[in-house]
Parts: C-alpha cells; structure tokens; sequence
C-alpha cells in the first residue's frame, strides 16, 4: 500500500491539493461572505447608484470626489478542478460564480467604506470592472485569480452652516 | 421590470431608489463545441455554439439582475451596464449591473 | 427644479448570483459523467482499431515501429535473433509474418515478460531470460509473440493505448501529471491481451516449436516452473496472460491430441547464460 502511494506520489499529491482546496477553500468562503454581509448591513444607509442624473443627487452638494474600491480574489485548487471539468461538459462554471460575485461585492464595499470615511451621502456614477491576473487562469501553474474594481463619484454635503463656527 | 441603459424611464417618474443590483454569470460550452469552433476558426464567419453561449448568458445574467430588483420592490432598473471578465478560459463570464428604482406614471400620482 | 429621489434602504437576498448547488455533488456527477464518457470512447476505439487493424498494410505498420520501441529501449540481441531466425524459417510461405521484420531486443527489466511491438519487434525483459532454462524454452516464448503477430493482436493492444493516450491529452493537456501517470501504464495497456488470444498465441507457438526442433520438449517446462515458483501471489505475467495452470492444461492437451513427440531440450547459448 505504501510503495503503491510512493509509485504514484504525483497523483496522491494531485487529491491531497483538491481536499485542502475544498475545505481550505469553503471554510474562507464562507468568512468572506460572512463579513461581507455584516459590512453590507453596516453600510446600508449609503446609497450607490449607477446613474449621474441630478434628481438623484439633489441641489445640496459640498464637494465631490472619485472613490476607489478593488479586491483580487484567487481560486482555490477544487475551483479550477471544477471549473475544467465544466470547460468538457458546458454549462453554468458554478465554481467561478460565487468567486466573482465575492469578488465584486467587496470592491463594492471598500469603494463605500471610502466614501463614508469622506463623510459621503452619495455614491454616484458607479463602474465595475473585473480582469484576470495571470492569463489563461485555469491552466496547470498559473496563478488563477480574479480583480475586480468599483469606482463612482462620492458626493459630499455642504457643511451644515452652524458647524463653522 | 423596465430595464434602460439611459438614466431615467422616459415617460415616466422616478419616485424611489434602492441602490445598485447586480447579476451575473459564468457559462461554458462543452468541449464539442469548443472543438467545432476551432475548426471554424480556420475559415471564419460566425461562431454559433459561442453566439448562443453569450446569448443565455446575457438572458441569464439580466434575469438575475431583475430578480434583485424585484427583490427590492423595484419596477425598473435604469443605466444599466454591462460588462466582462475572463477568469475562466474558455467560459462567458458576464455581469450586469444598474440602479433600481420605483417608477410612475409622468402625469398620475402612482 | 426636481426633488431628491429618496433613497430606500433594503436588504436583498445576495445568493442570486451564485448556484445553489453543492460543489461536491457537481464534481461527483461530472467525475461519473467523465469516466462514462471517457469509457464509451475506449470502447468505440477498442471496437474501431480491431475493425481497422485487418485491413492495415503491414507496410504501414512498419513504418510505426520506431515510435513504439522507443517507449521500451532495449538492444538488438544475435543471440535470441539466431533463435528467433531458426522459428521464421520454419514458418509457412504465405504466413503473413514473412511481410514483417523481425527483430529480437533485451531490455533490463526485472518483469518476467515479453512483448511484442507494431513492426516486427520483440522486447524480451532480461527478467524473463533469467526465469529459462534451455534454448526451447526461450523458442517457445518467442514463437508465443510470433503468434500474435500472425493473429495481429499486438495492433489491437497498441491501438487501445493510444486511444487512452488520446482521451487523456485531450482531457488534461500533453504534459500534465495525469497523463504522466496514464503513459506509464501504458506500457501495460499495450502488452494485455485478451486471454482468448493468449491461448491463440500459445497454440501458434507450440505447433511452431514443434515444426522448428522436431519435438515439443520445453515447450510447458517454463510455465511449470513459475507456476511452482508463484503459486498463489501471481507475478506480472500473470496479470495479463491467463493463469498459468491453465496454459499448462491447455498446452498438454494439444501435445497429446496431435502426437507431439518430447525430446531432450538444447541448453543455452553462453551469451544468453551471461544475462542472468
């Protein structure tokens, strides 16, 4: 039994990485959205639209400014090993779905965690970008990883006048 | 569930907004297609199997976009954009995202 | 002129881009749809090449022999080339092993085996000449792998190997470590044949041992001895060739049947005893 793992190390290496990219790889997925939602909770108040039209903006404006959030995200081994098998039968890549969509929402979220930390009332002109670092990301040693970028317009309220003084 | 590329819903008003929805997705074909195509790819002209493929997947990725906004108790979704990715070789991914919003009618009060 | 749109605060459900279903049952059904899949194409190739293989040229074939002894090495032995030499005479005019050249190479291997390649050659393991004790033995060995070249089985074995070859870097890419690990077994792949075309093989080589030294002596003796050698842990061979025991049987019936008479067998040549 020994000598037969021995002989075939390269394959027991190959199931050893998809066990620890299973678990590994859902335990972190599941803290990553765990404390996504709580800071989407938290950040709740601050609306984000995509459009840049006036009536959403409202007449009180103080300043305004560009706020950034990115994130790159990597896949884990069990990911990838999803994702080719899907690549032979066609299909929705199930793996990759959550991947982006984590990816995503916490760019959307350190975009906003910027703009409150601006004193923000409003995030406008939203714009979502996603790229791969590292081509051909599911190819055998490559770094698989997905970035993604939010960036919109923070509108600042004028400061109340009795502040000032 | 009105969905615009532009910022408003023309004849219409907007009266609320809850931010942003998102819907997106990633879609392979199968490796007979993808085959298929690489032949094709000698001659050019269009690649069906991939038309499709982009095809569902924008239908895929709008329909959960609506449901978020539905979700939200929007009725339209305006300046919606789009836009893509390539983690995965070989596989669609695409997202859609835009501002929810409750519309009326121009003139009637709801 | 127009009033701020208010801005309402909701939650949503935040599953809707991702699908619900369990990465591991996603991977437990594509693993089985892949081993279906994978095994409908072996069988369709199994199927395909044994249709095929009859009709291939032997000119054709041998123009593949250097690809498939490189996957083995070895050198050109005179030695088991004499023998093998002193067999094709013996063999009938309008045998189709004539088209072929045949070539004997000895390749350091501790596997008790022998194995026949597209193209005429045969790679016997030096493990297997260790095992042998007289020249008619090792005639008997050569003439079993001449026999499946006048059924053409080692077309067939090849064949199936390639197609798994195939299904394999097509699925993981050329250079990757699983079709490392399927090239290795490979070799195996190519040297199995089904049991009914061992028992052929084993037929051919007897009735051509007789013709070539007048008798059937050494004909069974190897197989005697590794049968008591392994009586239950069965080596190599065994895995692929059918239980010795039953070769032995097999063979004595045909001895007896057609008469074969049994003489004294001829010991080794020195080069040979130089192997072990």
């Amino acid at each position: 039994m020994g000598e037969f793992i021995l002989q075939h190390s390269d394959f027991f290496i190959f199931i050893f990485f998809v066990a620890l990219g299973y678990g590994a790889g859902s335990l972190m997925e599941r803290n990553h959205y765990r404390s996504i939602r709580k800071r989407e909770q938290a950040l709740l108040s601050l609306p984000v639209t995509t459009t840049e039209h006036e009536s959403f903006i409202g007449s009180e404006i103080g300043e305004a400014t560009l706020v950034v959030g990115s994130v790159v995200v990597s896949i884990d081994y069990f990911k990838r090993l999803l994702a080719i098998l899907r690549n032979i039968f066609g299909g929705a890549v199930t793996s990759y779905e959550s991947l982006v969509d984590r990816a995503r929402r916490e760019a959307i979220l350190r975009m906003k965690e910027a703009a409150r930390q601006q004193g923000a009332a409003l995030v406008i002109n939203l714009r979502l970008e996603t790229s791969a670092i590292g081509q051909q990301a599911n190819r055998k040693r490559q770094v698989g990883s997905v970035e993604a970028i939010a960036y919109g317009t923070a509108i600042i309220l004028p400061a109340a006048p009795g502040d000032d003084g | 569930m009105i969905l615009t590329n532009i910022e408003t819903v023309p004849g219409k008003t907007i009266v609320e907004h809850y931010g942003i929805v998102q819907g997106s997705t990633v879609r392979a074909k199968h490796i007979g297609r993808d085959l298929m195509a690489g032949l094709k790819n000698l001659v050019g002209g269009e690649l069906k199997g991939y038309t499709e493929l982009l095809q569902d997947s924008r239908e895929q990725a709008l329909a959960r976009l609506s449901e978020q906004a539905r979700e939200l108790g929007a009725n339209a979704v305006v300046n919606i954009r789009f836009a893509t990715s390539s983690v995965a070789q070989g596989a669609a991914e695409l997202f859609v995202y835009g501002t929810a919003v409750t519309v009326v009618d121009e003139m009637g009060e709801q | 002129m127009q009033s701020k749109i208010p801005f309402i605060a909701r939650s949503t459900d935040d599953t809707v881009n991702v699908s619900r279903t369990h990465p591991l049952a996603e991977l437990f059904w594509m693993l089985g749809g892949l081993v279906v899949l994978c095994g409908i194409i072996f069988i369709a190739l199994g199927i395909i090449t044994d249709l095929v293989v009859a009709r291939v040229p032997v000119k054709v074939e041998r123009a593949l022999r250097g690809i498939a002894l490189d996957q083995y090495g070895g050198e050109r032995h005179p030695a088991l080339n004499e023998i093998a030499g002193n067999l094709l005479a013996q063999v009938p005019r309008d045998s189709p092993l004539h088209d072929y050249e045949i070539n004997v190479y000895l390749m350091e291997n501790e596997e008790i085996n022998a194995v026949a390649l597209p193209g005429g050659n045969i790679v016997v393991f030096t493990g297997l000449v260790a095992q042998v004790e007289s020249e008619n033995e090792l005639a008997m060995v050569l003439a079993h792998e001449m026999g499946h070249f006048s059924h053409r089985d080692h077309l067939r074995g090849l064949g199936r190997g390639l197609g798994l070859a195939v299904i394999v870097s097509l699925l993981f890419g050329p250079d990757s470590s699983a079709s490392d690990l399927v090239s290795g077994s490979l070799l195996s792949f190519q040297a199995h044949y089904s049991q009914d075309q061992e028992a052929d093989a084993d037929r051919y080589g007897l009735d051509l041992l007789v013709r070539s030294y007048g008798h059937a002596g050494g004909s069974i003796d190897f197989f005697e001895r590794l049968a008591a050698q392994h009586p239950d842990r069965l080596p190599y061979l065994f895995a692929s060739h059918p239980h010795p025991d039953a070769r032995i049987a097999a063979l004595k019936e045909r001895i007896d049947s057609y008469g074969y008479p049994s003489q004294e067998t001829i010991p080794l040549d020195s080069a040979l005893y130089d192997v072990r």
